[in-house]
């Protein structure tokens, strides 16, 4: 190191007193050696498109107008007047569609290596309040479109929200910000999808990463495998890997903005009811489910669902507590996945 | 996998994204290419017209290009997509494997454009041909020509011409934009029309009869009636039954909405000297402003929507047919939407239609009330909201006050007098039965036909010289110096003949009207009149303004 850049690494030092050896030693935590299989790395790739939304969703902002009497004219100069905002709403689009897909796989992942266990209990908790917000974030980013279907998907979604028993008027109520679906809803949803619902993504996200940190990434360790050792370093190893999947992810995203860009259909008609309703294929499953039993009994068992999954880790403790049964989390976790995709299916398949 | 591998692995997927960026950049610049008018937008042909487009690439490439330039082309929409027949289709055939006919009708346009094509159904447009049992048909096929073929009466050096078509002003005049009935040539020597057809809500023939009798080529194609097709009239009558003809204003193969938006488009008919809209456009200030401004009209734009793609200057499309800012841009395909007087008649009448689009003829408020089921002024408030864009409500309606009152004008001193003069000559005997064997039958359809519809459409359409000139001054002169002296003629011959009950009855009615106010400065003469009309104008402009007396 010469002589000027010893000066400017102390002057450095005496600003931000942080020794390099604690930098090293903060950001290289041992990675178990099961992260080198990629499914391991599913975690990651949420907050990497999470990044690009937000990236993405700014150059967005910057024409969008929430208003009933502007959102989908601007909507359209993005998509078809704006320098490359075909290609920012593509992006915008797609990342949204594969963080989702992506969360529900890491979810998956955690749920079928049993990851969420103790001590992970809360980490799991957290991880699921991460999906409802990602969630959210799907349905209100959906409305600003404003077009025919994404106006009646949130009509419908509203409608929903209140006809659930004691709290579904207020519900209704604060999501519409008022009675009925209003000039002041769209800048609602516009809040809570570019600021309430984005900062609670990343307060969450803190959280979750600082608890795996806290308690270090579960280990595995696999039949017929002889580790030669049980970790290798964060940097620049694991990084790379991320850094891998990162960049594959970019070349997909920019392959489907282009290749499938996203499209625009009709202005919303509030006076004119499709006549299919359909919301973005991540609600298929709610809502076949909604059309397949009368309103307030599947409200409430969809709510009952979510909870259970909220507070699973307990149940599977007890479970393998009292019974012998010690993987039937597995055979649960199966049934699940194959009622939700079929449920799904048969949503996307028929048209009512 | 070892660092070094990853390494490569990286600089591999950048080098991939950095090429997925340079896509995206070039994606943009055709965009904005295309936005901008330059560079070719990407032809799309689908698999079922491929053999199509390159084999018409050779033989008829103009086709091809027009084609080319279309947004069908970019659509996916190429030849077969708009050619395909189905079985059973009477001009439907065989060629090279893919069942086809050869007119595209406006059932075939409404497979993707069903809205439009219904409404266009529904229009005056497509009706333009029920004209044809009127006297311009009798002009064209008997007057002009005739309506059997006839021989030469001596040989045409370097053409041999065995027989004379007799309706050939007809089919190359009236039917070009009135529309022909299409017709198939019979193996009988005639022709098969829709008529013959009878089809049914589908297009496809019920009289199984004539469709045996359908003349056909070597390799079955269907021979076309060479005097109703080529044909592009408005109101064609189509062998499915359909009406109209959708490239009478969008031209084939490129179906331009640029074209389709501009004066010229709709001036092969609206011109001349019956209809001269064309003309009068030019001559009104909107013509004016739409020669000068022409340019930043964007008249690409996908909507051109007045009040948010261009408010320069309107054309015929703007204030007929095209979408505006008040009307969430929704075009109409019936131009008779926006129109409150028609013109066309020998009086003009006030387009309170009917169901079907009839105008309400009757005079007992009950009736009418319960036969219009579309006022004249619901027709004048949508044109009206045309307008409003550039020219303030009192400004509009004072100019349609000051339409009002020209057609009125029209009708009551001219209009209604001739047609009672006529009516008169007619009833009495004093005319034959038959059309223009008569001059004062070319004096009344000059009046009415030529110089009356152009005093009343200059007035539309705000061209003083039309209004006047070509019009109302025309329509003066062809009353007092031809129509009446002509009527009086024909009573004293009447009376020389031995007719004295019908000339007496004539000369009444032509004394009637002439002894009306308006019409007294023609008998009683009008020097009182002149001299009021100086000492006015004296007042106005200043003592010995226009000492020369010349006007115009």
């Amino acid at each position: 190191m010469n002589r000027k850049s010893l000066a400017l690494s102390r002057w450095l030092q005496e600003r931000i007193p942080v020794s390099g050896e604690q930098l090293r030693e903060l950001t290289n935590e041992p990675v178990p050696h099961h992260l080198k299989r990629w499914w391991f790395a599913l975690g990651g790739t949420p907050a990497y498109l999470f990044v690009v939304l937000i990236a993405t969703g700014i150059s967005l902002a910057i024409y969008y107008q929430p208003a009933p009497t502007t959102a989908y004219e601007s909507v359209r100069y993005i998509t078809e007047e704006a320098a490359f905002g075909w290609f920012i709403r593509g992006l915008h689009k797609w990342a949204a569609t594969l963080m989702i897909a992506s969360v529900i796989l890491h979810q998956m992942r955690v749920y079928f290596t049993g990851a969420y266990r103790k001590p992970r209990e809360l980490n799991w908790m957290v991880g699921m309040a991460m999906l409802m917000t990602t969630l959210m974030l799907g349905f209100t980013g959906y409305s600003l479109v404003y077009e025919q279907l994404s106006f009646w998907g949130a009509t419908v979604g509203a409608n929903m929200a209140g006809s659930m028993p004691v709290v579904g008027g207020l519900l209704k109520q604060l999501m519409l910000g008022g009675a009925e679906y209003n000039a002041r809803t769209l800048s609602r949803f516009f809040v809570l999808h570019a600021a309430a619902l984005p900062v609670l993504l990343v307060l969450l996200i803190g959280v979750h990463i600082s608890l795996i940190r806290l308690q270090g990434i579960t280990e595995f360790e696999f039949e017929g495998e002889e580790p030669p050792k049980k970790h290798f370093n964060f940097f620049p190893d694991h990084l790379m890997t991320e850094l891998m999947i990162g960049l594959v992810l970019m070349v997909v995203l920019s392959v489907l903005a282009t290749v499938l860009p996203a499209t625009l259909g009709p202005p919303a008609d509030p006076l004119t009811t499709p006549e299919v309703i359909k919301p973005e294929w991540f609600f298929y499953v709610a809502f076949r489910w909604l059309k397949l039993f009368s309103g307030t009994f599947a409200l409430l068992s969809t709510g009952f669902v979510v909870f259970i999954m909220f507070v699973w880790p307990f149940i599977d403790a007890w479970v393998r507590r009292r019974t012998r049964y010690a993987e039937a989390s597995v055979w649960i976790g199966i049934v699940a996945v194959l009622a939700i995709l079929g449920l799904t299916v048969w949503e996307a398949l028929v048209a009512h | 996998m070892n660092l070094n591998q990853k390494r490569l692995i990286i600089a591999g997927l950048a080098v991939l994204f950095l090429l997925s960026l340079v896509l995206v950049q070039w994606m943009e610049v055709i965009r904005r290419q295309q936005e901008a008018g330059v560079g070719k937008p990407h032809v799309a042909v689908p698999a079922s017209s491929r053999a199509c487009v390159d084999c018409h690439g050779e033989t008829t490439p103009g086709v091809i290009d027009h084609w080319k330039g279309s947004k069908h082309a970019v659509s996916g929409v190429s030849c077969f997509e708009c050619h395909q027949a189905e079985d059973g289709d009477v001009d439907g055939f065989s060629h090279f494997g893919s069942q086809i006919a050869t007119v595209v009708t406006p059932m075939d346009c409404g497979r993707c454009h069903g809205e439009v094509a219904e409404e266009f159904q529904r229009s005056h447009h497509a009706k333009a041909g029920n004209i044809l049992a009127s006297l311009d048909n009798f002009l064209a096929e008997t007057v002009e020509g005739a309506r059997q073929p006839f021989n030469p009466h001596s040989p045409t050096p370097g053409k041999a011409v065995d027989k004379v078509n007799g309706t050939a002003s007809a089919f190359s005049g009236c039917q070009q934009c009135h529309g022909s009935a299409v017709s198939l040539r019979s193996t009988d020597g005639g022709r098969l029309s829709m008529v013959d057809f009878q089809p049914d809500e589908n297009g496809k023939p019920t009289v199984t009869e004539a469709v045996a009798r359908i003349l056909r080529d070597d390799n079955g194609k269907p021979l076309f009636d060479s005097g109703t097709w080529p044909n592009t009239g408005i109101g064609r009558l189509n062998l499915d039954g359909s009406r109209g003809s959708c490239s009478a204003c969008h031209s084939r193969h490129d179906f331009s909405p640029r074209r389709a938006r501009q004066p010229e488009n709709c001036g092969k008919c609206h011109l001349g000297p019956d209809h001269p809209q064309k003309e009068i456009f030019e001559e009104s200030k909107h013509g004016v402003a739409y020669r000068d401004l022409k340019e930043d009209m964007n008249l690409e734009a996908e909507d051109w929507v007045l009040g948010e793609d261009y408010s320069q200057a309107p054309t015929c499309a703007t204030c007929h047919l095209s979408g505006h800012s008040r009307n969430g841009g929704k075009i109409t395909h019936d131009p008779g939407q926006r129109i409150s007087w028609t013109n066309r008649p020998p009086i003009s009448l006030v387009m309170d239609t009917d169901a079907e689009g009839k105008i309400v003829k009757s005079l007992d408020p009950a009736e009418r009330e319960s036969l219009i089921t579309d006022t004249a002024e619901a027709k004048r408030n949508r044109m009206k909201a045309v307008c409003t864009h550039c020219h303030t409500p009192s400004y509009v309606n004072a100019f349609y006050s000051q339409y009002d009152d020209l057609v009125i004008l029209y009708n009551e001193k001219f209009a209604k007098p001739g047609k009672a003069i006529m009516g008169v000559l007619q009833a009495q005997g004093l005319l034959t039965p038959t059309q223009f064997d008569e001059q004062i039958e070319w004096t009344w359809f000059y009046l009415w036909h030529h110089e009356g519809r152009r005093a009343r459409h200059g007035a539309s359409m705000m061209a003083p010289d039309y209004t006047h000139w070509h019009g109302m001054y025309e329509v003066a002169e062809r009353f007092y110096m031809e129509l009446i002296p002509e009527a009086r003629e024909i009573a004293m011959e009447a009376r020389a003949h031995g007719k004295a009950n019908a000339a007496q009855a004539a000369e009444a009615v032509i004394n009637g009207i002439l002894a009306r106010p308006e019409h007294a400065w023609f008998e009683e003469g009008a020097e009182g009149e002149m001299r009021a009309i100086r000492k006015q104008m004296e007042e106005r402009y200043g003592q010995g303004s226009n000492p020369s007396g010349a006007g115009g």
